[in-house]
């Protein structure tokens, strides 16, 4: 299997090495190693020092500021608690829960689905314009999710695309404002993450499929498996790292959704769209309630971190 | 890549509440401590012919540029250096200038987001430079009102002076004349009930009554001016202003709120508009595929560049058909800095804002004039808007939108409205949802 294949090369190329070193500067005692630990650490220190400042320090200061009353330009007054407790006493932090748990559906399930299939149709069989297939498909990602919302916002709208096609299909009678109707805005909207985030997937187990060694498929094809039972025992099973990926990825796009959602629909109609990062947004930015902001945004954080791992234990290789 | 962009955007996530408030904590302290101490200052209405430099933020141009030429024109020594902010970034990045330590001299001022300046004591109380430049007989009621707090920012119309307008606005009706000519209606409607059977005849005549941006501020605009004239401005004045004991679930509101569904349920109201933003509706509007838009006057520019003579104006009409007495109005306005080395300069330039040669800048750049008494020569469309808003204005009848009542209202109007479009929610529970953001705000 390709991961079992890469692992363990490289440590067992260094150890040798670095037991060498030790061995020809084992009389000058131990202070070597140490120096060395402390010349590796100089090389950590440029991307430790960005990370701890931009990611770990607000993270903190979010923890920090969780539990005070501030609106930004008073001093902050403790709070304790009071922040959390009104969150879990507001309805709405649990529909957008409820509405982001949905989203996963779209943003992680099915592009899953989709880009394994993809994978499985192109896989072996295309050799020419590959890399065709791989920009168009991949071409969301690049686009930024702001114009991704806006240009979506147009398809779906009372005259766009999509009801000029339903109306070419003669389903004219299903047409109507995609994002604007009560009870399919959240699938609409759902859709849009699921046009950027199948191309993704299938970039990615893609590249993991093209690690698998190809003598497996000729001894598959050898004991007379056809393409369907080809993909389910040898290119499942190599991309299972893959899919871990992909799904932990997608499924983070979804739980802390905001660029996509505030520019479509805004949380509308009716608070029908509603996730929690809008929540936090408004919070902060329309109330100035940057302590209930920041509990909101401490509690995503939670319930990112504790699907995630879910998945992870899920999807781990047990052997 | 974008690929890491999830994981990114999870980090960034975290730190919503803080990267920006981290530089925010720094400035605290100054905030603070500049609000504690009072200074002196010897208020004056002449400025002297020194060389003075101020600089001034804002977000809204027109007015705001030309305004600043009209007055240093008068006073050649005076420079005015603007900084422009785009609206979406404005309020979030004032409050932080605002409370650095070098904050600008004269910044753009909303009531509603920016009230926490005031509390911190970051501006000035302008009720010294009020009396001596005479502000309450140059500035429309209404307009002075709306800037005026008590200490703690949440109650309007009583306290400190901390703003004056540089241009006002007003909500009402643009109509489409060729298709309401198409439709058999002749006559500009008078009374409410003309107004619902012009849409009628619109919606039979195979057109749309209505272009409604329901996604953004549309819909409640919309809901906003029949509640102009269905309710008791008696009432709805001191809820806006967040006088003790308001509530906004009064008989007039629930009149508003249902003469809105009644619209809904009759077609009048197109049903993709929970789905159509304000620029949308209004491109929708001036295309001509619709007869009618409720907006402000901010319209009037960009709608007569597209359609010329084709484009009326007139005010919510009352149930009466009585003159129109009250319209919501916002105003782009001005504050000055409580650490300016130059306070009685910046107060010149706010008193400028209330002169005729003001007027008509504010006029030129799209507003209506703060000098409700000003002369100005304006033709068709202009005029039409003019006429309604001096008749309002003049009898002090400009009242707030009511996202002016709580700074989390906004976010139950435009939901709460949409809910009213898809049938949803119903016109109590819309009015209950509406006050207890004000509740919450001001105590119940």
């Amino acid at each position: 299997m390709a991961p079992d294949m890469a692992a363990p090369v490289s440590p067992r190329r260094a150890a040798p090495a670095r037991g060498g070193d030790g061995i020809a500067a084992g009389r000058a005692a131990r202070p070597p190693g140490g120096r060395r630990r402390a010349r590796g650490w100089l090389y950590v220190l440029p991307a430790l020092a960005v990370y701890l400042g931009f990611a770990i320090w607000p993270a903190l200061n979010t923890l920090r500021l969780s539990f005070l009353t501030w609106d930004g330009i008073l001093p902050p007054s403790w709070a304790g608690l009071e922040n959390y407790v009104k969150i879990f006493q507001d309805q709405a932090l649990y529909e957008a829960v409820l509405h982001s748990l949905v989203l996963i559906v779209f943003f992680s399930l099915i592009p899953v689905a989709a880009g394994l299939l993809m994978t499985g149709l192109l896989l072996g069989k295309v050799r020419r314009g590959m890399t065709f297939f791989r920009v168009v498909f991949f071409l969301p990602q690049v686009l930024p999710l702001v114009a991704v919302g806006i240009t979506w916002r147009w398809l779906y709208s009372e005259d766009g695309v999509v009801n000029q096609l339903l109306g070419l299909a003669g389903l004219g009678s299903f047409t109507r404002a995609w994002l604007g109707d009560y009870h399919l805005a959240l699938i609409a909207l759902g859709l849009i993450g699921t046009w950027t985030m199948s191309g993704l997937c299938m970039m990615l187990f893609l590249a993991g499929a093209q690690k698998i060694d190809p003598s497996l498929y000729e001894a598959a094809s050898l004991e007379g498996a056809g393409s369907y039972r080809q993909f389910r025992h040898v290119t499942l099973p190599g991309v299972r790292k893959e899919i871990t990926i992909a799904g932990v990825i997608t499924t983070i796009a979804a739980l802390a959704s905001f660029d996509l959602v505030f520019v479509t629909t805004n949380g509308g109609p009716a608070g029908q769209t509603n996730v929690p990062a809008l929540l936090v947004y408004r919070l902060a930015f329309n109330e100035g309630d940057i302590g209930g902001a920041s509990a909101l945004a401490v509690l995503l954080t939670v319930i990112v971190v504790a699907i995630v791992s879910t998945i992870r234990y899920v999807t781990r290789d047990k052997s | 890549m974008r690929m890491t962009t999830p994981v990114r955007w999870h980090a960034t996530l975290l730190a919503v509440g803080t990267a920006a408030t981290l530089a925010l904590t720094a400035c605290a302290g100054s905030g603070g401590s500049a609000g504690g101490t009072e200074r002196k200052i010897d208020v004056s209405t002449t400025i002297s012919n020194e060389p003075v430099t101020l600089t001034l933020a804002y977000t809204n141009d027109p007015p705001t540029k030309a305004l600043i030429d009209g007055f240093t024109k008068q006073h050649p020594n005076v420079t005015i250096k603007p900084q422009l902010t785009p609206f979406n970034d404005y309020v979030k990045s004032i409050k932080l200038s605002m409370s650095s330590g070098e904050p600008p001299d004269i910044a753009q001022y909303n009531p509603g987001a920016m009230s926490s300046l005031v509390p911190a004591g970051l501006i000035l109380d302008l009720g010294p430079w009020a009396k001596a430049h005479g502000w309450a007989e140059k500035f429309p009621q209404a307009g002075l009102e709306v800037l005026t707090s008590d200490k703690s920012a949440k109650q309007f119309g009583t306290g400190s002076l901390y703003a004056v307008p540089g241009g006002l606005s007003v909500l009402g009706v643009f109509y489409n004349k060729s298709i309401l000519a198409e439709a058999g209606v002749k006559d500009v409607p008078k009374t409410l009930a003309d107004f619902e059977g012009a849409m009628q005849r619109v919606k039979d005549s195979g057109k749309v009554p209505l272009s409604v941006g329901a996604l953004q501020v549309g819909g409640f605009h919309l809901w906003n001016a029949l509640l102009n004239v269905t309710g008791d401005v008696g009432a709805y004045r001191p809820w806006v202003y967040g006088q003790a004991g308001s509530t906004i679930e009064n008989p007039g509101a629930q009149k508003a709120t249902q003469t809105l569904s009644g619209w809904v349920r009759k077609g009048f109201v197109p049903a993709s508009a929970n789905a159509t933003a304000d620029t949308d509706a209004q491109a929708n509007f001036a295309k001509g595929k619709s007869a009618f838009l409720v907006t402000g006057n901010w319209a009037a520019a960009a709608l007569e560049d597209e359609m010329g003579d084709d484009v009326g104006f007139f005010l919510t009409p009352s149930e009466s058909g009585e003159p129109v007495a009250v319209a919501s109005g916002a105003s782009v306005a001005y504050a000055i800095s409580a650490k300016t080395a130059n306070p009685n300069v910046a107060a010149a330039f706010l008193d400028y804002l209330s002169s005729p040669e003001a007027a008509k800048i504010q006029f030129d750049g799209g507003f209506m004039p703060v000098d409700t008494k000003a002369e100005l020569d304006a033709e068709g469309l202009r005029a039409e808007i003019t006429t309604g808003f001096t008749r309002v204005a003049q009898s002090n009848g400009i009242v707030p939108f009511p996202d002016f009542a709580s700074p989390g209202m906004i976010d139950k109007l435009t939901p709460g409205v949409q809910g009213l479009i898809s049938d949803t929610v119903t016109a109590d529970d819309f009015l209950r949802s509406l006050q207890k953001s004000w509740d919450e705000h001001h105590g119940s």
